[in-house]
């Protein structure tokens, strides 16, 4: 069977290169230049996200200049909820009156462009293909699929602008071809004259005038260490990328997070002792495609964050042990 | 294999492991003794209220024991004969059933799983608690590449859930 399978994706592959345009197997310089339209282009834009079986709208603002990147993102309907980035600092502001800064400490995230691991990753984990071309918000865009190879990660489509490279659509689908989560462009402005003043220096005035109740500690406070604790059952195709002793806003005590990556998803697990613990539910929750399972082992807490099917982030929380057990 | 067995009823084999120990299950008669041991004991364990004990072979052996009445027909040997089709027709229903949950138990273990977590799920929570394992998540996760900032809009967006 599972060389029939095996065959199967072989030939897949053998064949792929003599279809025309669909089904083509996606050159990863196109996936480059996605990442790279992310992160270099300027864009201003309102999408739709579906979930769960809602629907709402979003706006989203990226300008690349000499001093960096600098991104918001706001909700537009209920009550207001925003980012705004500037580099490497993330500010979270909620309704509220709150805003929560957050220091990203990531160094390779600054940078523009997959790494070389993460494409091959890609590659191990997913077929990725092309689709249809499609117009999305005014704009001419290529559809790719990637298809991953087991039923432990979802299926994730995207459409790219064949100028730019830039993400007008995305949507996620489960081992049933049914959409987990979904958003799409319905308004988009590419190009130089995103005023940049309107956007992050206007908001960022009305978040400053809110203290800070919780400020990350800087950079220095997250280390590398080697813990006692383990991941015993990630799934196939994960890696882990990261391993660290981190604060969290609003805990006591510092988490252990891993970050686990299979070059498209990712699985955090967090372990922490029970001490952090203020009525925080257990069991599996969701937002959209992002799946959280939380559960005890002994006296600590163990939280598993992931882009994966609920029956993943299960199985990683279950298979988390304190070494020597 | 007492191991595997062990590992699988605690929910931690991969799919892949899962499916070879349930095969050697499937094909092995005798290792049905040990699955059901493992589940009488984490039964007596757990001090569930029904424990789970396959009494059918002691009903056969009883059966069996049983002297074999050989007399001319009277009343009350065909009372016995039917007290005897009747105990064959019980033990062969709780064979059944012993069989069906053996064929269905490995099944059922994560959905009964799944209905816990949810009905813990609608128990409600402090929506917060989640933004933050979320964001620190979404800092490092490889979709952030890919999607960029969109992707906190799972964060941003309004749930239902939450409320």
């Amino acid at each position: 069977m599972k060389a029939g399978c095996a065959l199967i994706v072989v030939l897949f592959f053998a064949a792929a290169p003599a279809f025309a345009d669909t089904g083509r197997q996606v050159d990863l310089d196109w996936l480059q230049t996605i990442a790279f339209a992310k992160h270099q282009t300027d864009y201003s834009g309102t999408f739709v996200y579906q979930h769960n079986g809602n629907m709402e709208t979003a706006r989203v603002t990226h300008i690349s200049d000499q001093n960096g990147e600098h991104e918001m993102l706001e909700s537009l309907e209920g009550p207001r909820r925003e980012f705004i980035r500037n580099n490497k600092e993330i500010l979270w502001y909620l309704g509220d009156h709150k805003t929560v800064q957050v220091e990203r400490q990531y160094s390779g995230k600054s940078f523009p462009a997959l790494l070389p691991e993460q494409l091959s990753a890609l590659n191990e984990n997913y077929l990725i293909y092309t689709a249809e071309q499609a117009r999305i918000a005014g704009f001419d865009t290529q559809a790719i699929v990637f298809q991953p190879k087991d039923t432990l990660r979802y299926t994730h489509k995207i459409w790219a602008h064949r100028d730019s490279g830039l993400l007008l659509k995305a949507v996620v689908l489960d081992e049933r071809r049914q959409m987990v989560e979904q958003y799409t462009f319905i308004q988009l402005k590419i190009g130089s004259d995103i005023e940049l003043t309107q956007v992050i220096a206007g908001q960022s005035t009305t978040t400053l005038q809110q203290p800070s109740n919780f400020a990350t500690p800087p950079e220095t406070s997250t280390q590398t260490v080697t813990n006692d604790w383990k991941v015993a059952a990630v799934p196939p195709g994960f890696k882990k990328i990261m391993e660290v002793r981190r604060p969290l806003p609003g805990k006591k005590t510092d988490v252990i997070h891993f970050v686990f990556s299979d070059g498209l998803a990712g699985i955090s697990v967090f372990v922490e002792t029970l001490g952090n613990y203020i009525n925080r539910k257990l069991g599996l929750s969701s937002r959209g495609a992002i799946h959280v399972y939380s559960k005890m082992k002994g006296d600590y807490l163990v939280t598993v964050v992931g882009e994966v099917p609920p029956r993943t982030v299960m199985q990683v929380a279950d298979s988390v042990r304190y070494k020597g057990q | 294999m007492k191991q595997k067995i062990s590992a699988l009823m605690d929910g931690e084999l991969l799919d892949d492991d899962a499916e070879a120990v349930l095969d050697i299950l499937k094909r092995n008669p005798d290792t049905h003794e040990e699955w059901q041991t493992y589940h009488l004991i984490s039964d007596v364990l757990r001090q569930s209220s029904h424990v789970h004990v396959n009494i059918s072979s002691a009903i056969r052996e009883r059966l069996q024991a049983e002297p074999t009445v050989i007399a001319p027909h009277s009343r009350v040997s065909h009372n016995v004969r039917w007290f005897a089709l009747s105990a064959v027709a019980s033990v062969m229903a709780l064979t059944l059933v012993v069989w069906l949950s053996m064929q269905i138990g490995p099944e059922t273990a994560p959905q009964i799983a799944m209905l816990q977590s949810n009905a813990v799920h609608s128990a409600s929570l402090p929506a917060n608690g989640l933004d933050d394992y979320l964001i620190a998540h979404q800092e490092f996760s490889p979709s952030s590449d890919v999607y960029g900032m969109t992707s906190y809009v799972r964060t941003v967006a309004r749930h239902q859930e939450d409320k």
